[in-house]
Parts: structure tokens; sequence; C-alpha cells
């Protein structure tokens, strides 16, 4: 179903892992399906300077949060918050269907709350 | 009987999808409809529709006599009399009707018992009621499934005033002694509710004299959505506060006083769902056709064929009892992954394990037109009772057969490796 690029950074994700030092803490959890996934963000300014996460989901909100933190690096934190979901979801590689959208978008949805509730 | 001719009687299901038939096996979340059903709603409106119980032209009449034929039809259905059935949007509406029509008897420090394995919809409505000091308490279940009996002895103190059960869980598919349940609620003088849902579409049903209140669904049964059905034993439901106040459920009103209509009635405010009647009348005239033994008895060959084909499976889990007499056609599951993830969130009643997300083996399985649900099944203690997030699930109806369980296992089979 899921091409081995999901799978392998399923199994492999590069950004898993608590951070003690973070600027920000977004604990998100999906209420449809008991997903359960925290953001760490540290800031250098309003840069990104490192993103992780912990948790656990399903393997599209788990390879889409991996993705997002290795990503958003570098980046600014009000541009990364501000991707709109439909290009968020293109982008993503591979397609998916209306019910799993909520799954891919978790991180994002989850950054852009922790922004407005900060 | 023949099975495969009844799938041809639901137009949804000569649908094709990349070209190839569907598997529908999410009848416990709702069921398809036969051209019956959607014959009856069409004439209705063609035909038939005006406003009930209040015309006194020809067409009111006849839109009256269409929704009260209905509601006879299902109070016929149940063994139940006319008067005692009264319509409401679903089994969530039923239990939340009783929620508040009963409250005014319940004082502080009194207990309501329900189970562990509760559908939401028979928990929340009980839950209201603890700001008022009232106990919500649940009876456990063991590890397959089955109601702890003697844990349901033990609370039944004489403090209990409301025992609301489920007929037959939506995830593990067990079917509780409800007249057992039930001789023991009203021998200690508690009012008891059966949560029908999922066994009335599914088994002969009759109501007895145990039984207070029995909710259930249309939706659920090859009827129309936002049609349900409360029954009530005529003597509750006669002094019981009403629900909702509007129009239709008066016989008097003054500046400042009101004379409730009789039940049912009393209970159904405003304009009813009378097309959603009539094609609930339509489904039980379907389901009458095939006969309620033989949809128990089918849907007990098709568990019984799926179970046997899972525990072939090396990987796939599932939850409830093993003897296909004890359980309906719903089977949850879980795929283990064989994947030494380590992912785990300290978070209580939660085991983290490699098993596949529900949601993973749904989406899976979509890709072979196989429709499964997945989540936790509106029944949150009751995954928390098994220590998982979630569930697939699995279930059967009248327009399932053997080719779809075949569909079904081989699909579920291509998941069943580990990578």
């Amino acid at each position: 179903m899921y091409t081995d690029e999901i799978m392998d950074r399923y199994e492999n994700p590069v950004k898993y892992g608590r951070m003690d030092k973070y600027d920000m803490k977004i604990d998100q959890a999906s209420t449809t399906c008991g997903d359960k996934i925290i953001l760490y963000v540290k800031l250098d300014g309003n840069r990104i300077s490192d993103m992780t996460w912990e948790g656990e989901g399903c393997i599209l909100s788990v390879v889409s949060t991996d993705m997002f933190c290795e990503n958003s690096i570098g980046k600014e934190i009000g541009e990364v918050a501000g991707e709109d979901e439909g290009k968020y979801v293109e982008d993503f590689p591979i397609s998916i269907s209306a019910g799993r959208l909520s799954c891919v978008l978790l991180p994002l949805r989850a950054l852009k709350r922790g922004i407005k509730e900060k | 009987m023949t099975w495969s001719r009844i799938r041809e009687d639901f137009p949804i299901l000569n649908k094709k999808v990349n070209g190839k038939r569907i598997v529908y096996l999410d009848s416990t979340a709702t069921t398809q409809k036969p051209r019956q059903v959607i014959d009856a709603i069409v004439n209705y409106y063609e035909n038939v529709n005006a406003n009930v119980h209040r015309s006194v032209y020809r067409l009111g009449d006849e839109a009256t006599e269409a929704y009260e034929g209905s509601r006879k039809k299902v109070a016929d259905f149940i063994g139940a009399r006319t008067e005692e059935i009264v319509f409401t949007r679903n089994t969530t509406e039923s239990l939340n009707l009783l929620s508040y029509s009963l409250e005014g008897t319940l004082k502080q420090g009194d207990k309501i018992l329900i189970t562990s394995m509760e559908h939401h919809s028979n928990i929340l409505p009980w839950m209201r009621l603890e700001r008022k000091g009232i106990k919500l308490e649940y009876v456990g279940f063991d590890d397959e499934g089955l109601l702890d009996m003697e844990d349901f002895k033990r609370k039944l103190t004489k403090d209990v005033k409301i025992v609301s059960v489920t007929h037959e869980s939506n995830v593990l598919g067990t079917i509780n002694p409800v007249e057992e349940i039930g001789k023991m609620a009203k021998e200690n003088s508690s009012i008891f509710i059966v949560d029908a849902a999922q066994s009335v579409p599914h088994m002969p049903f009759r109501v007895n004299e145990y039984y207070d209140f029995v909710a259930f669904s249309g939706h659920k049964m090859l009827g129309p959505m936002g049609i349900g059905v409360l029954y009530g034993k005529y003597d509750f439901l006669d002094r019981m506060e009403p629900f909702n106040r509007g129009g239709e459920m008066i016989k008097d009103v003054d500046f400042h006083s009101v004379v409730f209509e009789d039940p049912p009635l009393k209970f159904e405010a405003g304009t009813p769902n009378v097309e959603g009647a009539v094609g609930l009348a339509a489904a039980i005239d379907y389901l009458k056709s095939i006969g309620m033994e033989n949809v128990r008895a089918h849907e007990k060959t098709l568990t019984s064929m799926a179970m046997k084909g899972i525990d072939s499976l090396k990987n796939v889990i599932y939850y409830g009892p093993r003897d296909p007499e004890k359980r309906g056609g719903v089977i949850a599951f879980n795929v283990n992954s064989g994947m030494k993830i380590k992912r785990s969130l300290e978070r209580e009643n939660v085991r983290v394990d490699s098993l596949y997300h529900s949601h993973d083996i749904a989406t899976f399985l979509d890709g072979y037109n196989v429709y499964v649900r997945s989540g936790h099944h509106c029944a949150e203690p009751l995954a928390r009772t098994l220590g998982i997030t979630g569930t697939a699930r699995a279930s059967f109806y009248v327009y399932n057969d053997e080719e779809d369980v075949r569909a079904f296992l081989e699909a579920l089979g291509g998941i069943d490796v580990h990578r």
C-alpha cells in the first residue's frame, strides 16, 4: 500500500526523540484515532534550529511528522506554520484519500495551534 | 435462501470501483439500502407527503396513516404494543431521551450500572448525571470479551436505580445475556434498558417483562438514516417527563399551562421524520421476507468462516468470543507488524506494541475494495480495557456472501507478512 520510502521512514524515523531544552513543546492528540504526537521545537530567533517528535501513530502521521521535522529545520517558524494545507498534502510523497487527510496534516496543524496558543 | 440474489436488491453494491466489485464490510456502522426501501421513500414523497396528525384533508390522512402504520410495523416486529413505540432520530437520541426524562427520578448517591463494552451513546448520557452526584459504575468482561456476571452481581446493589446494557457489542461482537441480566435488574427494582442497536437488526428479538426500554436505529437495519426507535413500557412512558417540547406533543396549551399528549406522541415534538418511518417499515418488510432466524444463521456462517480464515493467518489477532453462538457478525482485529519499534509515551492503559495502526490496515484493504472500519468505534473505554488504541473491524449482513469473506481474507493475507 505504501512505498518503500514511506515504510523505511516509518521504521527508521530520523527526527524521533525527546528534546530536553526546547523553546516550544506542542502536545497534539488526534481525537479520532488515538494518535498521540508531541512536537519539540528549538528556535534561533524566529528560525527553527531543530525540531523532533515523540509519540505513536499510524504510518501516515508518523512519516508526515518525521518529514515535517526534518524539512522545517533552518526555516522561519511563521513560514513553516503558515503553509497551506492543500499544498502540504500535495507535496506529501504519496496520494492520500480524504479520510486520511487528518493523519498527514497532524504535524502542520499541531504547529499552527502551538503558535496560536503561545 | 439464495444469498447472492439478495445482493442484487442493493443498487450501491452493484457499483464497481476500479472495475471491480466492492466488498462492504461495515454494516455495524451503517447498512446499505435495498431497492424496496429506496422505492418506499420515493413513493412517499411522490404520492403521500403532507404533515401528519394535524391536517384534515385526504392527503394529510394518508400521510398520518403511513406514519402510524410504520409504527405498528415496528411494534409487531419486536412484539410490542403500538403506543409503546417512540420514533427518535437514532439509538443515541433514544438513550439521551431516557437520560433527560428519567433524571427527575434520580437523587444524589443513586447508581447507574453499565458495562465496559458500551458504545459512547450508552455511556455519555449517563455520565452527564454524575454532576448531580449520581454514580456511574461499569461491569467488566473477561479475556474472551464475555461479560463478568459475578462482577455484575456484586455491583447490582440496592442503590442501583438504572441498569443499561448493550445486547451486542459493536466491537467484540459479544451477545450479552440480556434476559438474565434484566431478570436480576428487575428483582433489584432497577429500571432495565437494552441498547439493541446491534441486535434488533441481526437476530430475532422480542420485548419481554424485564425490558423497560429498548433503543435501536433504523439505518443499521436497512432503513434510512435519521429514524430511530425507543420502546418503553407504557406505564413508564406515561409517567415520564417529555424530552423535547413543541408542536405535536400537546393536547392543550394555555398561557402558563400545558396538557401533554399521551405516549408516544408526548415524546415526538415537532414534525417527525415520516419518510424515515416509512423507509424503516419497508426495511422491516424486507427483513421479515428473509426471516430473522435466517439472518442470524447467515451471519453465523460468514463469521465462522472469517474467524477460521483469520486463525490460519500468522499475525492477525481478533477480539471477542471464539464461539459463534456467543457473538454476532462483527469481528474486530489487529495485525502485528513484526517491527521492533520503540515509541512509547507514558500513557495509562495503552500498551504500545508493534501493531499496525487500524487506519493503515483499513487503507490497505481499501486498495482491494474491501471496506472495513477502523479506530475505536465510539467505544474508547472498551479499547482501553483491551489495552489498545483501536482496531480494524469487519462486519457482515444479509447482502454479504462467502465471496466477500474470501475477498476479505485474501486481502488481509497481503498484510499478514512480516517485512
